[in-house]
C-alpha cells in the first residue's frame, strides 16, 4: 500500500465508508452468533411445552427460571458428581490431545516452511488432503485400522511388539485421544506453517552471526516469534475438541471415556430436560470464553513484544 | 463397517423411544396447565387430559369436533403422497409399487429424532400425509390435535393384524393409529466366542457381568432398554417404575458393569455382534434377524444366538403408523396405511429391508424359519402374539419419572 492511500484511509468522511466494511461482519455476528446465543440462553432459562415436550424458550429475562443452571452448577461443583467428572475428563483429554498435536504439528510445519523448497506446494496439498474427507469418515476409518484384524494390530504383531491382537476399541482413553489428535492436527499445522513461513531468515542469520548455536537461534528467535501461531493453533483445535462427542462414541463407547459433549447430546436430544442441555452449552461457552480471553491477552502481549 | 446400511439410523428412532417413552402424561398438574391455556371458557370448556396409557389402564382417546375423520367412499387424491419417517424404515420398492398402482408420486422425508418430527409437525410448517409415531407419544399427539382420526372403512387389511393390536391399550379401537412393526429386547451373543450362554445361567441377565467377555460386552445406548434389563435382572418386572429406590438399584447395577467388564454402549447391535466387536450384546430382535447378513465370510449364522425369556417375560414393543391432521392427501394416506397392512406388502417390507416384523397373524416363527428369513437358531428373535400378553412394554413416564430415569442414565454415562 502506498503512502497516499494510507493518508486517505485516515481521512475524515472516508472513515465512515471504510467502517462500513465491518457491517457484513457485524451483521453476521449478530444474526448467527448473538441471536442464537440468546435463544440458547432463553431455552436454558425456559421450560418445555407440556404437550409436545419441545423447548419453550423464556424470552422475558424477568421470568427466567434458573433451575436448569442450578442443577448444572451443583453437579459441576460437587466432587464426584456426573458433570464434574465428565468436565475434568474432557479437560484432561483436550489438554493431552492439544499438547500431542503441537508436538506433531510443529516439526512438520517447521520442516515444510524451512526446507520444503520447491516441494512446498505439494507438501501443503498433502497436509490439507485430509480435509477433503469428512471428520466422521476419518474416524470410521480408524475403527477399521484399530479392530482386531486391523492394520494396527497386524503391524504391531509383525514388528514383534505384540504377541496377539489387542482390543484397541475396548473403551480406552488412549484410543479416544489418538482420534482427537488425528482429527484435529491439520488445523494446527496450517497456522503454524503460515507463520513460520513468514519469519524473516535474516533474523536467524543475525542470531548465528552473533554466536548463537542453531538450537539457541531456534529457542531464542524462532520459537518466541512463533508464539502467536502456537496460541492460535491451540485455540483453533481446543475449542472444537471441547464440544466433540462422536470421537469417544465411535472409538470407545465406554462411559469411562465420555466427554462433556456426550452429556450435552444426551440432554438436548429430547425429553423433559432440554434446558439442562442448553445450560451445559452456556456454561461450556463461558469456560471457553475465558480461554479465548487468555488467548487474546497473550497474543496482544506477544505482538507488543515483537513490535519492540 | 456397514456404515451405510439404512438401518443404522435406527438409533434416533430408539432414542426417541427412550425419551418419548419417557414421554409423559396425565397428571393432574397437566390438566391444570392445559386449563390455564384453555382460558376464556368460563369453566365450561374442560381441556382433555393426557392419559397415562398402560396395558392395565387402556386408553380410549377423545375425538374432537374440529378434527373430524375423512368421509367414507372418497376417491384417493392424485399428486404426491408425502411420508415422514425414520431413515431406513421403509423398503423403497414399496413406495415405487404404490406410486405405480395409484398413479401418484411418493416422497419420503426423514427425521432423526421424534422430538424433531413432533416439533415440525406441531408447528404446522410441514404437511405430511403419513407419519410413523411410537406408542409412547400417541396421547400427546392426539391431545395436541396433531393426528387425525382414522376412518376404518379404508383399512380393511387391519384384520391381518393380531387381534390384541387391532384394539390396543394405548389406542383403544385403533382410532388414531395402526400398528407397523413389533420388536423385543433380548440378549444377542456369539456362540463361537462366549464360554457361558445366557440360557445356561439361572439368571440369564447375569451374562452381562461375565468377566470372560471383558471389553466385548455392549448394552444398547438407550436408557429405557438398558435400565429395563437391570430391573428385570433384579426381578422387578415393572420396567416403567418411578420408584427412586428401584432406579437407584438399576443405576448401581449399570455402574458395576463399568468396573467388571468395561461395558460399552452402542445401537449398532446388528453389526457389532456379527463383526466380533461384541461377544455379548443387548439386542433388539430385528437386529438379531439382520445380523446374519453382516457376518464375516466363513462364519455361519449358527455363530449367532439370541436369548429372550422363553416364558415371554421380557421387554417388548411396537411402532405405529398414523395420518397427521394437516395431511393434504388424507384419503391416499389411508390407502397407503392399508397397503402396508396388506400381508404381502408388509411381509416383503420386513424381509427385504426393514428387518422388524409386522404383527401379522399368519407370520409365526415356524413359517419364518421355513421361509429362510430367520435361521433356526434365532427363532427366539421372532415376536409372537402371546409375547404381548406376557411381555413388558415401555410406556410413558410422568415428567418427574422421566427426569429420574434420564438423570440416572446421564450419571451412568458420565462414567462416575
Amino acid at each position: 500500500m502506498s503512502e497516499p492511500e494510507r493518508a486517505d484511509v485516515g481521512g475524515g468522511s472516508d472513515n465512515a465508508f471504510w467502517a462500513g466494511f465491518a457491517l457484513p461482519g457485524v451483521a453476521w455476528l449478530c444474526l448467527f452468533f448473538l441471536l442464537p446465543f440468546y435463544v440458547i440462553l432463553c431455552i436454558a432459562l425456559g421450560t418445555v411445552d407440556p404437550i409436545f415436550q419441545t423447548p419453550a424458550p423464556e424470552w422475558n429475562p424477568l421470568r427466567w427460571n434458573t433451575s436448569a443452571f442450578e442443577f448444572v452448577l451443583e453437579s459441576l461443583f460437587t466432587s464426584g458428581a456426573a458433570f464434574q467428572t465428565v468436565f475434568v475428563r474432557t479437560f484432561v483429554y483436550v489438554t493431552i490431545a492439544t499438547a500431542l498435536s503441537l508436538v506433531i504439528a510443529y516439526p512438520v510445519a517447521y520442516y515444510v516452511a524451512r526446507y520444503g523448497g520447491r516441494w512446498k506446494g505439494v507438501l501443503l496439498v498433502g497436509l490439507i488432503a485430509p480435509f477433503f474427507i469428512s471428520y466422521l469418515m476419518r474416524m470410521l476409518a480408524w475403527i477399521n485400522l484399530l479392530q482386531d484384524d486391523g492394520w494396527v494390530n497386524d503391524v504391531l504383531i509383525w514388528a514383534g511388539i505384540l504377541n496377539a491382537p489387542r482390543n484397541w476399541l475396548d473403551g480406552r482413553a488412549s484410543s479416544v485421544i489418538l482420534g482427537l489428535v488425528y482429527g484435529y492436527v491439520p488445523f494446527m499445522i496450517l497456522p503454524l506453517y503460515a507463520f513460520l513461513d513468514r519469519i524473516d531468515r535474516s533474523l536467524l542469520e543475525a542470531a548465528r552471526d552473533l554466536g548463537a548455536s542453531p538450537f539457541q537461534a531456534f529457542r531464542r528467535v524462532t520459537l518466541p516469534l512463533s508464539m502467536p501461531a502456537i496460541l492460535a493453533g491451540i485455540v483453533i483445535i481446543a475449542l472444537p475438541m471441547f464440544g466433540d462427542y462422536y470421537t469417544p462414541d465411535l472409538l470407545s463407547g465406554s462411559p469411562q471415556t465420555s466427554m462433556i459433549g456426550n452429556q450435552i447430546n444426551l440432554y438436548i436430544r429430547g425429553g423433559q430436560q432440554i434446558p439442562v442441555g442448553a445450560a451445559l452449552v452456556v456454561v461450556l461457552m463461558l469456560f471457553l470464553t475465558v480461554l479465548m480471553g487468555y488467548y487474546l491477552v497473550s497474543t496482544a502481549r506477544a505482538q507488543r513484544r515483537l513490535g519492540r | 463397517m456397514a456404515t451405510f446400511h439404512p438401518r443404522e439410523s435406527r438409533y434416533p428412532r430408539r432414542e426417541f423411544l427412550q425419551r418419548g417413552a419417557a414421554g409423559a402424561f396425565a397428571f393432574s398438574s397437566m390438566g391444570t396447565l392445559l386449563a390455564a391455556c384453555g382460558g376464556g371458557d368460563n369453566g365450561e370448556f374442560r381441556p382433555p387430559e393426557l392419559q397415562l396409557a398402560r396395558p392395565d389402564n387402556p386408553v380410549t382417546h377423545p375425538l374432537f369436533d374440529d378434527n373430524p375423520m375423512i368421509a367414507s367412499g372418497l376417491d384417493p387424491e392424485g399428486g404426491t403422497l408425502r411420508i415422514y419417517n425414520w431413515n431406513g424404515y421403509l423398503w423403497p420398492r414399496i413406495k415405487k409399487d404404490f406410486a405405480k398402482e395409484y398413479g401418484v408420486k411418493v416422497e419420503e422425508t426423514f427425521f432423526s429424532t421424534v422430538d424433531e418430527a413432533i416439533a415440525k409437525i406441531s408447528s404446522g410448517a410441514v404437511d405430511f400425509d403419513v407419519f410413523f409415531p411410537t406408542v409412547d407419544r400417541v396421547s400427546r399427539l392426539v391431545v395436541g390435535k396433531t393426528l387425525q382420526p382414522l376412518n376404518r372403512d379404508y383399512l380393511s387389511s387391519l384384520g391381518n393384524v393380531w387381534p390384541s393390536l387391532q384394539d390396543p391399550w394405548y389406542d383403544k379401537g385403533s382410532q388414531y393409529t395402526v400398528p407397523y412393526v413389533t420388536w423385543t429386547t433380548g440378549i444377542g451373543y456369539r456362540t463361537d466366542k462366549v464360554s457361558t450362554t445366557p440360557e445356561s445361567l439361572a439368571n440369564p441377565y447375569e451374562i452381562y457381568w461375565d468377566q470372560a467377555n471383558k471389553g466385548r460386552l455392549f448394552l444398547l445406548d438407550d436408557s429405557r432398554d438398558a435400565i429395563g434389563h437391570m430391573l428385570l435382572k433384579n426381578g422387578i418386572s415393572d420396567i416403567n417404575t418411578e420408584n427412586p429406590d428401584e432406579i437407584e438399584l438399576a443405576k448401581g447395577e449399570l455402574k458395576s458393569l463399568i468396573g467388571a467388564v468395561n461395558v460399552k454402549l452402542s445401537t449398532d447391535d446388528y453389526t457389532n455382534l456379527p463383526e466380533g466387536k461384541a461377544w455379548v450384546h443387548q439386542m433388539w430382535s430385528g437386529s438379531a434377524v439382520s445380523a446374519q447378513y453382516y457376518l464375516p465370510e466363513g462364519v455361519g449364522a449358527d455363530a449367532l444366538g439370541f436369548w429372550f425369556p422363553p416364558d415371554g417375560g421380557g421387554t417388548i414393543g411396537s411402532d405405529l403408523m398414523a395420518v397427521p391432521k394437516s395431511a393434504k392427501n388424507p384419503v391416499l394416506a389411508h390407502h397407503f396405511l392399508n397397503y402396508l397392512l396388506d400381508e404381502k406388502h408388509g411381509y416383503d417390507n420386513f424381509v427385504n429391508y426393514v428387518g422388524y416384523q409386522p404383527p401379522f397373524t399368519k407370520l409365526d416363527p415356524d413359517r419364518l424359519v421355513a421361509d429362510g428369513v430367520v435361521p433356526a437358531n434365532l427363532k427366539t428373535a421372532v415376536v409372537r402374539q402371546s409375547d404381548f400378553d406376557t411381555g413388558y412394554v415401555q410406556t410413558e413416564l410422568t415428567p418427574s419419572g422421566q427426569t429420574l430415569w434420564q438423570n440416572a442414565w446421564a450419571e451412568f454415562k458420565a462414567g462416575v
